[in-house]
């Protein structure tokens, strides 16, 4: 459903310059799940960032479904955001002046749909949170506030979600029930990409991608992955 | 949820900032309604006079000085000099302004049709204090001053009885039934005038006979004031007709003083609004600036909202929705801290004017205060829509 073609990302000029990513290519089927592994600088977010159309790549290909997109300006961009691909953030980036329940609905809002807050609300009991919907997110824990965040990346039915250290800042028991939300959608059949530096996180996909100095160094497939 | 739902939600969580953003707005349409309701008021207020005195004519000796007032208006000065009208002229006066206002109303009827009340202005001293003793046709000047009430003792009826001036009874300490000298001739006081408000107050009325034997005047006044008695009377033709068939006199409409008043009233009121106007626009510079600091501050929220689908015009519709709420609160507190500036810097820029507040004015300040914070939006607004998701969270 997604293949990226020698992909290079330059940030900067001259003596500035700095290659973030050089020549990747990478093929995403249905029902796959992948773990970007490596070391700090390495390029993953910034991969993660161009399959998702939040960075541009300098040179090489994104190609979703048979189109290219890499090259769509932004406001075509923004049909994609709303329904193929989702993210799903180390920070969880939750908008604080609203509620659970709200920052669910936020990508129906922008999609122009009228209401949306029982699809919301359905959305947010298959997290766990159904009884927190109307908590501000300073008022829940971390990772409430990621389930939260991927309540909002499911919404509009992604078939593809893409996360970014999603544990990265939990401890290890939320940690493990973030993941075992993302088994439950990757089982649902939507494709995942995570970022991941934890080994035992990376352990759990069914294919680890793994990157140095912005090039793929290892490929490693692991049938189903560890549960 | 609708996009401006969520736009009020995030309003009332900052609502200092929002203040304190729409306070270049509320500061230039606080200043503009204060203007246009105090130039109202003072408006109104010279309407009011035109109307109450508009029939009016006054007749001066050619070259005159005398303090003339027209309720609260200074229509010029008149110090008592050796320039006197003839009371020869009064019938001469009577003939062409009757004949006048005859010829525009049509009528035919042979009787006196204008109230001609000449006066003697004499300075004299009273008790030891400068006053200003009118000599006055006691029925015309009644037919004239139809807002005097006598609040003691009766008006005018005899020769040798002065009626005196709220302000001037109290300066004085004078009584009804108290006798004054007026320049050595002994006159009786019969009654005391209700405050006019006017500088009728700081006067001593008398017989205009009284007034010329006391002051060796015999056949002299000081001016005359003609009131024609219908509004539609042509004062200014009646005016010109005099000045040119009697030698000697100066005869001006009222109305035509009050109208040159307004027009002077009306070049206060540009120039204050110009004033205004700029206040108004450095405000929306105020709303430019704090605009641009809430983009800045909200880079990473707006990135967030791009991640999870909002459209460019989406983004610039979020900054719009806040400029229309930010121009609502500004166009609403400026409108009333206006109306309150009004109230308490007009009576101190117009003596006498009562300044109401002016419903009418309230939705164009809304209006206003939107247009201008719409306007001062859009700039960053366009801004906020150029953010890139990635670059807004690395810049974290």
């Amino acid at each position: 459903m997604l293949e990226i073609k020698n992909i290079s990302k330059i940030y900067g000029e001259g003596p500035a310059k700095v290659v973030a990513l050089n020549n990747v290519s990478l093929r995403v089927n249905e029902g796959d799940f992948i773990a970007i592994m490596g070391p700090s600088g390495s390029g993953k977010s910034t991969l993660l960032n161009i399959i998702g159309g939040l960075d541009y790549p300098s040179r090489g290909e994104v190609i979703l479904d048979g189109e290219r997109i890499d090259n769509l300006g932004e406001n075509d961009f923004v049909d994609i955001r709303r329904g193929e691909i989702a993210y799903v953030f180390q920070e969880y980036h939750l908008l604080s002046s609203l509620t659970a329940l709200e920052n669910v609905m936020l990508p129906l809002t922008f999609c122009g749909a009228e209401k949306g807050e029982e699809q919301a609300l359905e959305i947010l009991r298959r997290v766990g949170l159904a009884g927190r919907a109307e908590h501000k997110p300073s008022q829940l824990s971390g990772g409430e506030q990621q389930r939260v965040a991927i309540a909002r990346a499911l919404v509009n039915s992604p078939s593809l979600i893409l996360a970014d250290e999603p544990t990265g800042n939990m401890d290890q028991k939320m940690g493990r029930e973030i993941l075992d939300l993302f088994h439950q959608l990757n089982k649902d059949g939507r494709s995942i990409i995570m970022v991941t530096h934890a080994p035992e996180i990376a352990k759990q996909a069914k294919e680890i991608i793994v990157l140095q100095d912005g090039q793929i160094v290892d490929k490693i497939s692991q049938q189903g992955g560890e549960q | 949820m609708k996009l401006y739902q969520m736009v009020v939600k995030d309003v009332i969580r900052r609502k200092k900032r929002v203040l304190y953003a729409s306070l270049g707005v509320v500061i230039g349409v606080t200043t503009i309604v204060a203007v246009l309701t105090i130039a109202l008021a003072a408006e109104a207020n010279i309407y009011g006079q035109i109307e109450k005195y508009g029939a009016n004519l006054m007749v001066m000796p050619a070259i005159s000085d005398i303090d003339i007032g027209l309720g609260g208006l200074s229509l010029g000065t008149l110090a008592i000099g050796e320039n006197y009208i003839s009371e020869d002229k009064l019938p001469e006066i009577r003939r062409i302004t009757d004949g006048k206002i005859r010829e525009a109303l049509g009528i035919e009827d042979e009787g006196n049709i204008a109230t001609i009340a000449p006066k003697l202005y004499m300075n004299t001293k009273v008790n030891g204090t400068s006053v200003i003793v009118v000599g006055v046709d006691p029925q015309e000047e009644h037919k004239l001053k139809t807002w005097w009430r006598v609040s003691e003792g009766r008006y005018l009826e005899g020769p040798d009885e002065a009626l005196v001036g709220a302000t001037a009874a109290e300066l004085l300490k004078l009584n009804v039934g108290d006798t004054i000298t007026l320049n050595g001739r002994e006159v009786t006081i019969t009654g005391i005038l209700e405050e006019t408000g006017s500088n009728e107050d700081y006067q001593v009325f008398v017989p205009i006979e009284t007034a010329q034997k006391a002051f060796n005047k015999e056949g002299l006044v000081s001016s005359i004031d003609v009131r024609a008695l219908c509004s539609a009377c042509p004062t200014a033709d009646i005016a010109s007709s005099i000045n040119e068939n009697i030698p000697g006199v100066r005869a001006v409409a009222v109305k035509q003083i009050a109208e040159t008043e307004m027009g002077m009233m009306e070049k206060i009121s540009k120039f204050l609004l110009a004033l205004a106007g700029i206040t108004l626009a450095v405000g929306c510079f105020g709303v430019v600036n704090t605009m641009m600091t809430s983009v800045h501050e909200r880079i990473k929220d707006i990135g967030i909202m791009k991640a999870v689908g909002a459209s460019r015009n989406q983004i610039i519709k979020i900054f719009l929705y806040e400029a229309i709420i930010i121009g609502v609160a500004g166009g609403f507190f400026g409108y009333v801290a206006g109306t309150l500036l009004a109230y308490i810097v007009g009576p101190l820029v117009f003596k006498g004017v009562a300044v109401t507040y002016v419903p009418q004015y309230f939705l164009p300040s809304l209006v206003l205060a939107t247009f201008i914070a719409v306007i001062a939006t859009v700039y960053p607004a366009f801004r906020a829509s150029k953010i890139k998701v990635a670059d807004s969270f690395r810049s974290l």
